[in-house]
């Protein structure tokens, strides 16, 4: 066999095993597109016979998925600005130093970057409504996402920041640049690529936030997407056509975000996580 | 004051300033709730002293407490075997699928970054999927077990207590297997070509292969990516919350579940504190061990 047909096969089996991979995310697709007899048929249809949009209009209309979807992204957009703004510079020295005390900062980030959220939740809980934080349910959520994504993205960026040769800032400041004007105009352009897709990364999570929200919002009209789709997923639902249909709404953004960034988001994770 | 301005704009004091206000941020957020958990841990907290600092110390007493409740054991049972099947799952499938894109053909290296799509999504929306996958009367799992022969009746995953633990267990491989096969594909490409090809004129075997040169070259790299995969495992809650709730009857209830249910369920924050605080140490535990096997990477 010639390594042409080598490959050919390979592929062949490489597409099979994505298929069957992500098959759960095709069947959701599927199902929102079905009708409710043709979703409870036996055996069931692999595509929907006339695919419906009338379960997106339900849904959109009736769970209020304009305000959830609208919620997740204050949420997801407050976390990302706090998360770069303070998370980059950090990242920046982090990278820059070789110390004890950098290897100190860095086991600290390290080690708060594996808290779980369902844990932390307790005192964060507690402790922000002793404070008063609570009255403000989204910013407490965007604080305690921040608190919980900022050591990851200080672990990504700082990978990009090492990558960005120390000459070319000690140049500028040779140059007559102050540090600030050195970092501002010289290294963070430079980093500008890696320091994007781990924002969007961390935009994408919190976006999908679910524990602090479910604990932290009581008002249903400040919750976020994730919690609604929760309070409508009851033990004993049957609404699945609905439920699918929400759940596409609700991905689908994130999705095509993620096969437009594809190559440089793994490329990001795997630079960072391991490193 | 203008030293110190100058030292702001150009000396130490620029890089004191960008990594102080973050660490102060983390801190603040997640420093001080971690001690507010173990101060919690040994207080008495109910829905009264909740707005106040002075609470009364009960020493041992919510330990003592929690470790005596007839849920404790099987929760903490249920809790190991989640962690260990999920990993396991997760890495031996992760680790073939790793296997089979390392050959390096045409596309390869796009199609395994769409298995990503996995970790992308948010968690409920993959609790939702997998709910109606593995429903009872209608889901496509159990037609297809049924077609192919393996079971006779419909298996009720998330509500027979027999079965719902391992409801969640298959979710979270599903979620899992992307973030393995990516860590363990950025290992397998580290590995020096030359040893195969040393391998292969010495007469060695696809499987020797694997025994003598695949799996001790990867040996750092397979610790990290375990104890990565201990680390999101305990961190799993999305899917509790979506699949099963930690039902029927705490059958398919997880330490970090019940935590979080103790808390904000039955509103005693003092046992969910408690169950926390012995979590979290063991999250630690695992996360020093990740530390340490990345040191010389860390390093660099």
């Amino acid at each position: 066999m010639s390594i042409a047909w080598t490959n050919r096969m390979l592929l062949l089996v490489a597409l099979g095993l994505a298929a069957l991979y992500l098959f759960p995310l095709y069947w959701m697709y599927v199902t929102s597109l079905k009708t409710g007899s043709e979703i409870f048929a036996t055996p069931p249809g692999m595509f929907p016979a006339s695919p419906q949009w009338s379960n997106f209009v339900y849904v959109w209309e009736t769970r209020n998925m304009g305000r959830f979807l609208w919620n997740s992204t204050i949420i997801a957009s407050g976390t990302m600005a706090l998360t770069a703004i303070l998370g980059t510079g950090c990242a920046y020295v982090l990278a820059r130093y070789r110390n004890g005390w950098i290897d100190l900062a860095l086991f600290l980030v390290l080690m708060l970057q594996v808290l779980p959220a369902s844990l932390m939740i307790t005192p964060i809980f507690v402790g922000f409504s002793q404070i008063g934080l609570l009255n403000y349910p989204q910013l407490a959520v965007i604080l305690a996402v921040t608190a919980k994504a900022m050591p990851f993205f200080v672990v990504l960026v700082r990978a990009t920041f090492m990558s960005v040769p120390g000459e070319l800032e000690e140049a500028a400041l040779v140059d007559g640049n102050s540090r600030i004007g050195a970092f501002w105009f010289i290294v963070l352009p430079l980093a500008r690529n890696g320091i994007l897709v781990s924002a969007i990364l961390i935009f994408m999570q919190a976006f999908g936030e679910f524990v602090y929200s479910k604990s932290m919002i009581q008002a249903s009209e400040l919750q976020p997407a994730s919690v609604g789709l929760n309070t409508f997923m009851g033990p004993n639902t049957t609404e699945w056509g609905n439920i699918m249909a929400y759940a596409t709404i609700y991905v689908t953004p994130i999705l095509a975000a993620f096969v437009l960034l594809q190559r440089r988001i793994v490329s990001g994770l795997t630079s960072g996580a391991l490193k | 004051m203008s030293r110190l301005l100058s030292s702001l704009r150009d000396g130490k004091g620029f890089d004191i300033v960008l990594v102080a206000v973050p660490l102060a941020f983390l801190l603040v957020f997640s420093g001080l709730p971690l001690i507010y958990n173990v101060v919690m841990s040994f207080q008495a907290v109910d829905m009264f002293s909740l707005g106040t600092f002075n609470r009364p110390w009960v020493g041992f007493k919510n330990y003592v407490d929690v470790f005596s409740l007839p849920a404790t054991w099987p929760i903490m049972r249920n809790t190991v075997i989640f962690v260990v099947c999920s990993i396991a799952g997760q890495f031996v499938i992760g680790f073939a699928l790793a296997l089979f894109f390392a050959r390096g053909f045409p596309g390869s290296s796009y199609i395994r970054g769409l298995f990503l799509a996995s970790w992308v999504m948010p968690g409920l929306v993959v609790g939702a999927m997998w709910n109606w996958i593995l429903a009872g009367d209608f889901g496509v799992l159990n037609y297809a077990l049924r077609s192919l022969g393996i079971i006779s009746e419909n298996i009720f995953w998330a509500s027979n207590p027999a079965w719902s633990l391992w409801a969640v267990i298959v979710a979270n491989i599903w979620l899992g297997i992307s973030f393995n096969m990516i860590l363990l594909s950025v290992g397998l490409a580290a590995i020096p070509r030359d040893l195969y090809e040393a391998a292969a004129l010495d007469g060695a075997n696809g499987l020797q292969k694997f025994w003598t040169i695949t799996l001790p070259m990867m040996r750092s790299t397979i610790g990290a990516v375990i104890s990565l995969g201990l680390i999101f495992t305990l961190q799993q809650f999305d899917l509790f919350a979506s699949i099963t709730s930690g039902g029927p009857a705490n059958s398919s209830n997880v330490a970090q579940y019940w935590a979080w249910e103790m808390s904000f369920r039955q509103y005693d924050f003092a046992k969910g504190a408690t169950i926390s605080v012995v979590m979290i140490a063991v999250v630690m535990i695992a996360s020093v061990i990740y530390v340490r096997s990345t040191r010389h990477e860390v390093r660099g």
